[in-house]
């Protein structure tokens, strides 16, 4: 079976560089992108089975993101977990209503962010 | 045949040369007028023509409440930079607590932008009783130029007890040169948060870069 891809996307390098290990231990090849723009240009002709997309980011955020990529006939159907520091309901329902199939409140356990990969994403 | 009378370019622009007119009133005036037109274009004009005076911000950061087009806002943060007064800075960071993270990060970017005037207001954000708002200053913190910055970070991590706040100021670490001070209050924060997993990670990510800094 191929190897699955999954697009971090984060400004803070120190979670890209966790979320990277983590991911990779579950069996995902991982791009990184620091705001929404650099993600959606490096996603541009490429497959991936899974978005991990923070909130706060500069240039286009995370919300925005995942809105655009629900319009884009190439990434409308991959699944997007989004994950922040904000834990109030609001900012999860608002996720839920750009088109986020699951959100994870930082800072998240490793074996949580596997296992949700890997429902998301598929197994490798 | 008459002789074609001649005139200067300087006197007659040419149509491309001519000022397009954008508003029936090119005055304060009717640039604040603009800001309510239905159109965005028109808005969007009114936004930038206000850069050219100081007194528009609190003008402009109320209209930023209310603004719902990108560009129109992308407009209103670009005449507020120009501006760059402490009244603008002022009117932004009320953003800070905004629902819209497109208004909260449109103020970020100005702030950082303006050091000196935003430099007055970080030692109080960072006390804020709501934790977004003190990541959002360390957001702030992130390319704000100002010789305070690793100073205010020590403080963090002494200080703070808001993990996703201190997880914020470790990675904003990774790109400065870090201060003795700095890498024992890193070192103190590891044993402070040993069960967390992120921060644990972090703190090991900065202090190996900063180990590999000092070696060169």
């Amino acid at each position: 079976m191929p190897e699955r891809t999954v697009m971090i996307v984060d400004d803070a390098v120190t979670v890209r560089m966790f979320h990277r290990q983590i991911l990779e231990q579950a069996g995902f090849a991982a791009e990184e992108a620091v705001n929404g723009i650099e993600a959606l240009e490096k996603a541009l002709g490429r497959h991936f089975d899974l978005f991990l997309v923070d909130i706060n980011m500069p240039k286009m955020d995370g919300y925005r993101l995942v809105a655009e990529m629900r319009q884009n006939d190439d990434l409308a159907a991959v699944p997007v977990i989004m994950i922040s520091t904000e834990a109030h309901a609001k900012d999860r329902d608002k996720a839920y209503l750009v088109g986020a199939n699951y959100y994870l409140v930082k800072p998240v356990k490793p074996e949580v962010l596997a296992q949700c990969a890997l429902l998301m994403g598929g197994r490798p | 045949m008459g002789l074609k009378k001649h005139h200067p370019p300087s006197s007659s622009p040419s149509s491309s040369q001519r000022p397009v007119r954008r508003d029936p009133e090119r005055n304060f005036k009717g640039f604040i007028a603009q800001l309510d037109d239905p159109n965005p274009a028109v808005r969007r004009w009114g936004a930038r023509d206000l850069a050219a005076f100081p007194e528009a911000a609190p003008i402009l950061c109320r209209h930023l409440a209310k603004e719902t087009d990108p560009t129109v806002r992308e407009a209103v943060f670009s005449s507020l930079l120009r501006i760059g007064t402490e009244e603008a800075v002022t009117g932004l960071l009320p953003f800070l607590r905004s629902e819209d993270a497109g208004l909260r990060n449109g103020a970020i970017e100005v702030l950082q932008q303006l050091p000196d005037q935003t430099a007055r207001h970080i030692e109080a954000l960072l006390q804020d009783q709501d934790s977004d708002v003190r990541i959002f200053a360390i957001d702030i913190l992130q390319t704000l130029a100002h010789p305070d910055t690793l100073g205010w970070l020590e403080e963090v991590l002494n200080h703070e007890e808001h993990v996703n706040v201190l997880a914020t100021a470790v990675d904003r670490l990774a790109e400065l040169t870090l201060t003795p001070g700095i890498k024992e209050a890193l070192a103190r924060l590891k044993q402070r948060f040993a069960n967390e997993p992120y921060l644990t990670f972090a703190i090991d990510a900065v202090l190996a870069r900063a180990s590999v800094e000092d070696s060169q």
